[in-house]
This record gives C-alpha cells, structure tokens and sequence, in this order.
C-alpha cells in the first residue's frame, strides 16, 4: 500500500467577481469566478505527479492550494495525515518546512534586496534557529555546491540581477531544499530558463529528488516535458480534472476528447511530424459561467445531446485500468455505447 | 536567380550600453524567399528580435545600425528617409508582437484599429470602404463581424493576435514579421494560429518571418529555418534538411535539448555553459568556449557562412571546405 | 553531477566590471544616461557648495551677520565712503586713537564739514576708543569744530588750527593736490580696510549683503533637511504600516493624512506656527508637519504594489512571520523611492521656510535669513534692489539645485530600474 503524502478532496476554490454597488444593494447574484471547481486527487510518496492544462485551468490555484498559500472554498486538503485547513496561521507556518515551492519566474520570486545566501539561509534561520550562525552559512555553501553553483563562496554574495535565468532557478531551488521537505510544488519551473538550459534544470530536479527523498507536484501546460520528467498527470481543464493516470497510459492512451486534443496539439521539434487532426472548435469559456453539464461539451467533437449538455460527469475508472480515469460519459459509465468513435 | 522578396546583407546592429558596446547582431545576411514561412530561432539574446526590428529600422536609441544593405522588394531600406520608411511600414511590412495585449491600443475599438490604420496609408479610401475592408478580412481571420466593437481587453489572446495579423493584412503586406506570436498563447490556441498563418500565406501570398525560441513552432509551420546564437548566423537551410541532419553543433545540441512528445524514452541534451555576453563576445566563433566539437581555429577566427549541401548553409569551421563557397 | 560552474570568461567579464572604479563608471553614465546625468551632477555640485557654505559660513562670509560694517544702502560694487582722519604730515598723528591724550589735559580740536554725516561716525568711533581708554588715565575727547567748506576745513588743518579733521576719503582726494602739507591717515571706522568691500552691498543698516547670505544658507539648510528628515521619520514607518496591514488602521491613517495634504502648504505652515510661536524648532516642526503625508502616501502606494509581487509570496511560503516580511522584504523595497523623494522635499521645505520668514513667522528677528532679509528689503525695492534681488536669487537657486538632483535622480533609477 502506498503512502498518500497528500490528499486532496473535493476541492473547490471559487474567487468572488466585485460586484457594483447598486448590484450588491439590489440583492444580484453574486457572481465568483471558479478557478478549482471540484478536484479530487492524491499525491503518492516518492512519485512526480504533473499538473497539466492550459491557462485558466486552475492548475496554479491547486498548487497553491496544496500549500495552503490560499485558503479553499470547499473541500480538505490533508498533508502527511494532517488536515491543512484545521490548522491556525502560526502551527501552518511552522509546518511550511516540509512543503515548499518553486514558482515560475525566478527574477519575480527572489527579493532582489537580500543577497542569495541570505535569500537560502532565511528558511532555516526560520524553522532550524537552534543552528549557529555558523552551521546555518555552511549549509547554505553546500547547497548551493548541490544545485551546480560552484564555487558557491563566489554565488553567496550576489545579487538575484547579477546572474543568469538559468542560474536564479537554481537558487530558487536551493532555497526550497534547504529545510529538507517533504514536498516541492513546482509551478512551471523551467518556463522562463532559456532552451538549452532546461534539459539541465530538469535533470537537476531529478537528482535532488534521489538525492533528498522528495515528492514533486510538478504544475506545467507543457505536456512534452511533463512526459519527460512525471511519474503520473493529471490534466485540468476549466477548474476541473478531465483526466488522471500513469503517464504511459495517459500519453498513449488517452481517453478524454480534451486530453486527446492537447497531446495532438503540441508542436513538435519535426517537421515531418506535422499536426493533421482537427482541433476543437472555440475558446476556453469564462470560468464565471461555466458550460452546463460536461464544461468541454461546446467544443467536443463526440459531445451527445441530452447527455454532455446536462449532467455533469465524473471521474471513473476506464479500460478496465483502476489508475487511469476519465471524466466523461462516453468513455466510462452508463452512456459508453454511445461513443460513436468506438 | 532566385526572387528574394528580401534580401539582408551584412547587418551590424549595436547597442549603447553604460558598459560599452553591445554586438547585438553581427555581420549577419539573410534572404527571404517570396511566399515562404521562415522560421528565425534563438534562444533569448542571440539577437533575433533585434533583427526583426532592424529589418523594419525601427532600431531606437541607444542601439543603431551600425552598417548593412537592407534590399527590399528591389530598394535598399538604408537610403529610405523617414517618411518613406514610415509607407513601408505597415504598407509593405507588418508586424505582429509577442504581447497583443500591450501592442494594441486598449481605448479604441478594434474597427477603429482596422479603418485607422487603413486610412493612414490610403487616405483616399472612405470610411465606409474602409469598414467594410475590415469586415471582409476579419471574417476571413475566423472573428465574427460583431466583435469589431470590442476593445482590446474583451478579447482572448488568440484573437488578439488575430487582429494583430489582419492589421497586417488590411494594409495588403508583403511581407509579415512575427515576432513570438505565439508565446503567450495556450497549446491549442497556439496550434489554431499556426494553421491560421498558413492558410493565409497561400491565400494573399504572404511571406512570412516567424522569430521564436520555440523549435517545435518552426518545426510546424516553417519552410526554411535560421538558427542565430550570438548575433551571428549559425545555420540556414531547408526545415526538413535542418532538422534531420543539422550541421552546426549548436542546432545539433538545440535540437536534442528539446523534449519531443512523440518519443517514447530519449535522454535530453545538457548543453555546456551558458550564453555569452555580447559586450566582450568570445574570439572566434561565439560558439567554441560550450562546443564539443571545438577546434583550435574555431577560438582563433570568425567562421563564414557558406553552403555545405545544398539548400543548408553553416558557419562552421567543421565544415570548412566542404560545399559551395559563398552560399 | 552536472557542474553548472560559470565558464572562466564569463566569471571574468563578471570580476572585470568590478574592478573598474566607481569614478570611472560614473564618467561612463554620461553616455548611457545622457541629459538626466549632466542634470544630477551639475545640481550634486551645486547642492555639495550650498552645504559647504552652510557648514562653514565663516571661512567665506567677509563679515559677521549681524556686524553693521558698512554704511547704509551701498549699492553692489560700490567702494564704500570711508571717512578717515587726515592731519599735517609732519604731526605724526595717522588714526583716532593718536589723539588720545592724558586726563586733564587739553582737548584736541577735530575738524568736520558740516552737513555731512562723518561728525556722527567721529563722535561713535570716539566714544568706543574712549570706553577702551577707561582707567589708563588717557582719554579721548575730541572737541568737533565744524566748518563751511571742505577746503577751509583743509586749511585749517594747514595752519594749526584744528589738530587733525575727519573727512570723506573720495572728497578729500579731490582737493589733496592743493595741500600738499596734509596727509591721509587711517579710516576712523578702525581697522577695517576700505578694499574688504561689500560685493553685494549692505542693507538699511549696514549689514553685508554677501555675508548675510551666505549665514542664511545655515538656516535655510538646517529648516529644510530637519524638517524632511522629521516628515521621513515620522511618514515612512506610517505609510509601511498602513500599506502592509490595511483595514481599518489603513482607513484612518489615510483619512488624516489627506486631510493634511489637502491643505495648501503654507497656510498650514502659518497656523501651525502661529499656535507655537517664534523659534527655529516650531518652524522646523510646523514644516515637518506638512510634508508627512507626502513620505506616507508614496510609502503606502509602493508598499501596496510590493505586497503583491511574488518574492512576497515566496517568503510568506517559506514560513516567514509578518513582521519580518515587512522589515526584510517590503522595506528595503520601499526605500530607494523615499530616498529620492527626499531631495525634492528639501527644496520644498527650504522654501515654505523662507516663505514663513518671509511672513515674519517662525524665526526670531534677529535671525539672519533669506526670507527675513526679503521681508525687510522689499519695501526699498526703487531706491535698492539689491537687497531683495540677492536673497531671492539665493532661495531661487537653491531650490532648483535640490529639485534638480530629485529629479534627474528619479529619472535615472525608475525607468532604467530594469536595466539593474
């Protein structure tokens, strides 16, 4: 049986829009915009799970909210067995030492006012203030020997806007390390690293995972390096998980008409590979007034009448596979014989 | 000979810096085929987007172009004064920018963009002519008539960009530049916009200059492809020539850095170092202190792009007698 | 283990930049900065003279402040009317204290013309060396003769009569020619030398122009960086606070402090001071006062935008309380806008000062002052200009020397802040 580092149940996370002032006096409806709107997974011990959909998705809300950085409308998120939301600010910071994150932009998430070895020593001055002044530097050279900032005497003492893309990533991830945590939530950590320094980001990702025992929650719209580096995914669309498995069967067996679209839409690095299938029709709705029913349905190409219009799905399990699930009436429940692609 | 709609010889942009002088694009030649999709990539600071603006002289203070022959459509761009170039652009060269939320005006109509801008350069044309000019191409575009009256901030991403391409259009543009139009758009959107530009280079004979750092992008929709590092033009060819036998060790290393979602199990290439500072650039080729293939000639002098096989050229001392001189 | 190690050349470009000084990357924004670095350097200099002057008046002001050196109303340039003593050559007598004669004894005869104002300056200068005498068993008692004409005066000095005469020096270089027998002494003013001048002329009451503002420059600077440094104090942490924490203490503070922006300045200033009375400190606070607001809301509004940006999130996901967030965070921030408002607000501050002075609120009479001085000068603004033209041109430049750094400075960092 594998341990469940995090569980998140029924989630919800719905941002209330400003309504006017004479809309709030006549009683209008409040309006909320639905970034999560219902999501239901589980991070294993030990395993990169990837996030993945496109903008609007709610994937970076999730993130978030796994960290408890938001608080959620609706739903429990439990961290190693302990519920986060149950938890006062001060014991939920006290435990921040075992989840950190990795934001997109490294330039945006250092302040540019500390030093990098301040920005690196300041988790554990925070959480480990039994370490001498000392102790607290030398752990702070060492990591920044461990992420590939050699000599990291010389690393210490600069500025955020002194180094390169590249090179600020990897501070940001030794700051997250430091304190040895449980879990990392990546959100797009490689987006803004230039093309050729990536590869080396990911592989560094991947050593500090042996190396310190972590657990990625890996937040990325880019499917093609999610395959490179995820053990399972998870694909959002709308506020909602369409999708869900081990990435094999995900990637190529990929049941949601959704899925199927964004596998088949990724440009990929040969032109003799070019796209030939059609893609949905129209846009990502407002996520304040969500399709009825399926929220994909408006632009599914195998979307039934009476059927995805109207009742909402869920996950269930699909071809006969307990891991992989989809969300969609077609594939799975009652309404399977109805796919007219079978 | 071949007809080049235009035809970039020797240009040296530079910037001002409080540091000295940067070597932003260095002694570079390119020739854009009539009816082409060329596909310019480079990671950021290889000097592509400043290309793209030079090619449009709308190089500003503290950069300048240093020297260069910019052969348009039979005329050479550097002897237009600024009137002349002001016809040009918009007229015969449009442009669309990576971010259409700040290059688009966000208090006037999306009409008023089109009919402004047509009425710029044909102050002859009514504004009903110009209306319904607007109509016409936008509906072409896949954006509904009614969305003419919206402002910038109503629309999505992607058809902001859309109207990007049919300002380009409205003005009947030989040549499109697209300066990363489709970086900050989602996958399917980006995917859609890709098509987009192909239907409309068949339809109006566009060409069209495509600057990103995404290969995958190039890979999708372009006929040629140039890889800049440095300011410097690394390699030029055929997509399908680049990509399957690329020659210069940075498109190889490019290439396999990339992940590539067709492929089941393959291991990414780490390429050495970083990107070099264009303020004191390397000697020699700006390439050799992170090439595997490094020689001693390559720190010594400036490699000259020429032809190794045909239709593929490189700057690269690997290849030095091989090929056609002077491709 | 891939070693992302910075390749030697770039490590070296890196160390080089360095190495090059701060004077010569100084040199080297003319050409990145251009205007904007002409601007800060000709106003830092200007600005690095005013303070010079402010801190060491003495080394450059002629005369002390408040010293009635010179006669009234001489204009800028104009050597002044010495009188000086003048007797026959031969009697060896060359200044007013020569006259000096034991107690008891005959008093000396001194000879004015009169109608001219020397037997007054005489009559003043004796008394003072007399005072001196007091004791030694000397006096100095001139008995003061007066005539009709400057050349029977010069006669009489010929012929014995008089033992010595005070006259105008300019007069009586006219008519030396005539008397061979008489010679100039020493100007009866004592020991001030004709050649000191007065560059800018001197006031209703013989005050040095010059000198007073140069010792005005003391009092200007000091009004204005105390009371700006007062309004930092006091604004800065408020508009932290209120930035940071927001609800109802955001509600208050902000409504207070509108309030007092919204005051015109000096009107302010007036009433503030009115209620404390004259003295330098209540000027200093009643400007502090004024310019709190300023340093809150430009505090606040920086405050408020740096709360949002991601480094804050990033800290507040590694555990970090809220009081550290704000002070390791949000204020070192916050602070390199404040510093270059603060120039700016110097300038403002010196000259609601002066406007105060000007007023006749705030600083004690005797104070010597920029405002003070136009104040007293402009109701002779026909008969001399100078005294208002020269203190204004002072507050004038001041001013635009300190608005100027501010500026150019605020030019120079927010826009290219990116280019860090």
């Amino acid at each position: 049986m594998v341990e469940n580092l995090v569980e998140v149940v029924g989630v919800k996370k719905w941002f209330p829009v400003a309504q006017g002032f004479i809309a709030g006096l006549t009683g209008a409806p409040k309006e909320y915009v639905r970034a999560v709107d219902g999501v239901t997974f589980e991070i294993r011990k030990g395993e990169v799970f990837g996030l993945a959909g496109e903008s609007g998705s709610g994937k970076s809300t999730v993130g978030r909210l796994v960290l408890r950085l938001l608080d959620p409308t609706d739903g429990s998120v439990v961290f190693d067995g302990v519920d986060l939301v149950s938890l006062s600010h001060e014991e939920m910071r006290t435990l921040r030492h075992r989840m950190q994150v990795v934001f997109q932009d490294p330039l945006a998430s250092l302040n540019p006012r500390m030093t990098i070895g301040q920005a690196i020593e300041h988790p554990l001055k925070i959480h480990m203030p039994q370490l001498s002044a000392e102790d607290r530097h030398a752990r702070a050279l060492e990591m920044l020997d461990q992420v590939g900032l050699a000599p990291p005497e010389f690393f210490f003492a600069k500025y955020p806007h002194q180094i390169s893309g590249g090179q600020r990533q990897r501070v940001v991830f030794a700051r997250g390390m430091i304190t040895a945590p449980d879990l990392i939530v990546a959100d797009e950590p490689i987006a803004m690293a230039d093309v050729s320094v990536r590869a080396l980001l990911l592989d560094l990702m991947m050593e500090l995972k042996d190396e310190f025992d972590l657990t990625y929650l890996f937040i990325t719209h880019d499917l093609a390096t999610a395959k490179y580096v995820c053990n399972r995914i998870a694909v959002m669309y709308l506020g909602k998980i369409v999708e869900i498995g081990p990435l094999e069967a995900v990637y190529t067996n990929a049941q949601h008409p959704y899925t199927r679209a964004l596998l088949d839409a990724v440009p990929v690095p040969d032109p003799k590979h070019r796209r030939t299938e059609p893609l949905p029709a129209g846009e990502i709705p407002n996520p304040i007034n969500p399709p009825p029913g399926c929220n994909f349905h408006p632009r599914c190409p195998i979307a039934q009448a009476g059927i995805c219009d109207g009742i909402e799905p869920i996950l269930l399990p699909v071809g006969g596979d307990p891991e992989h699930l989809v969300s969609c009436h077609l594939r799975t429940g009652e309404y399977q014989d109805l796919d007219p692609f079978k | 000979m071949e007809d080049f709609l235009y035809s970039v010889r020797g240009l040296n942009v530079r910037y001002a810096t409080r540091s000295g002088d940067v070597h932003a694009v260095e002694d570079v030649s390119l020739d854009i085929r009539r009816g082409e999709i060329l596909g310019l990539v480079g990671e950021s600071g290889c000097g592509k987007s400043t290309f793209g603006k030079a090619i449009m002289r709308m190089i500003r203070t503290p950069g300048r172009i240093e020297s260069g022959e910019l052969w348009f459509d039979g005329a050479d761009l550097m002897t237009y004064s600024g009137r002349q170039m002001q016809s040009v652009r918009g007229g015969e060269i449009g442009m669309v920018f990576q971010d259409p939320m700040t290059s688009l005006n966000p208090v006037q109509r999306v009409a008023e963009h089109l009919t402004e801008t047509i009425r710029t350069h044909e102050p002859k044309v009514s504004e009903l002519a110009a209306m319904a000019r607007a109509e016409e191409l936008v509906e072409k575009l896949g954006i509904r008539r009614e969305r003419l009256d919206d402002y910038p901030h109503q629309l999505s991403g992607g058809m902001r960009q859309r109207v990007m391409i049919s300002l380009a259009l409205a003005l009947r543009a030989k040549l499109v530049i697209a300066d990363e139009p489709t970086t900050s758009l989602d996958v399917i959107v980006e995917a859609k916009f890709l098509d987009l530009l192909r239907e409309l280079r068949d339809e109006f004979d566009l060409t069209i200059l495509m600057i990103t750092h995404n290969i995958g992008v190039v890979a999708e929709v372009a006929d040629r492809v140039a890889v800049m590092y440095a300011g410097r033009m690394a390699e030029i060819g055929d997509v399908y020539g680049v990509f399957a036998e690329p020659k210069h060790p940075y498109t190889v290393g490019l290439l396999n850095s990339v992940p590539n979602i067709d492929l089941d199990e393959h291991d990414l290439y780490k390429m050495e170092g970083a990107p070099p500072n264009l303020l004191s650039p390397p000697s020699g080729c700006p390439f050799h202190p992170r090439c595997p293939k490094a020689m001693d000639i390559c720190a010594a002098e400036v490699p000259v792009l020429h032809e190794v096989v045909p239709g593929q050229a490189t700057a690269c001392w690997l290849y030095d007698g091989v090929g056609v001189a002077g491709g | 283990m891939a070693l992302q190690t910075p390749t030697s050349h770039e490590q070296e470009w890196r160390e080089d930049l360095r190495k090059v000084g701060f004077v010569r990357r100084l040199l080297a924004g003319r050409h990145w900065y251009g205007t904007d670095w002409w601007l800060v350097a000709i106003s830092a200099v200007m600005v690095l003279g005013f303070i010079t002057l402010a801190l060491f008046p003495s080394l450059f002001a002629p005369y002390s402040p408040d010293e009635q050196a010179g006669p009234r109303f001489l204009a800028p340039g104009a050597s002044p009317d010495l009188p000086v003593l003048v007797s026959l050559a031969t009697s060896g007598i060359t200044e007013l204290a020569d006259l000096a004669v034991p107690t008891g004894e005959p008093r000396p005869s001194v000879g004015v013309v009169r109608g001219v104002p020397t037997a007054q300056a005489l009559n003043d200068r004796a008394q003072e060396l007399n005072q001196e005498l007091n004791g030694t068993g000397m006096e100095l008692r001139p008995r003061i003769a007066r005539f009709d004409s400057l050349d029977e005066l010069l006669r009489a000095v010929d012929d014995g009569t008089v033992v010595a005469a005070v006259v105008q020096s300019t007069e009586f270089e006219q008519l030396a020619g005539d008397f061979p027998t008489v010679g100039e002494g020493m100007s009866i003013a004592g020991g001030v030398s004709s050649e000191g001048g007065f560059i800018l002329g001197t006031n209703q009451i013989g005050q040095d122009v010059f000198s007073r503002l140069i010792w005005g420059t003391r009092i200007a600077l000091l009004i204005g960086f105390s009371a700006s440094i007062i309004a930092l104090v006091v604004g800065v942490p408020l508009g932290l606070l209120a930035g940071f924490t927001g609800g109802m203490l955001d509600r208050i503070l902000s409504v207070i402090m509108d309030s007092l922006y919204a005051f015109p300045g000096l009107i302010l200033a007036i009433s503030i001071t009115a209620v404390l009375g004259p003295s330098v400190l209540n000027v200093i606070v009643a400007i502090a006062v004024l310019y709190v607001p300023t340093y809150y809301r430009i505090v606040r509004g920086q405050t408020l935008s740096v709360k949002e940006e991601l480094y804050i999130e990033a800290a507040r996901s590694i555990g970090a309380k809220s009081s550290e967030i704000l002070r390791k965070y949000i204020y070192p921030n916050v602070i390199p806008s404040v510093a270059i408002i603060f120039s700016v607000n110097v300038a403002d501050a010196i000259l609601t000062g002066a406007g105060l002075s000007f007023l006749g609120l705030g600083l004690p009479p005797d104070t010597a002052d920029w405002g003070i001085d136009l104040a007293r000068g402009q109701g002779f603004i026909q008969n001399a200009w100078w005294l208002i033209t020269f203190p204004g041109f002072a507050i004038m430049l001041v001013v635009l020397a300190f608005t100027m750094m501010g500026e150019g400075l605020m030019e120079i960092f927010n826009p290219k802040l990116r280019q860090r």
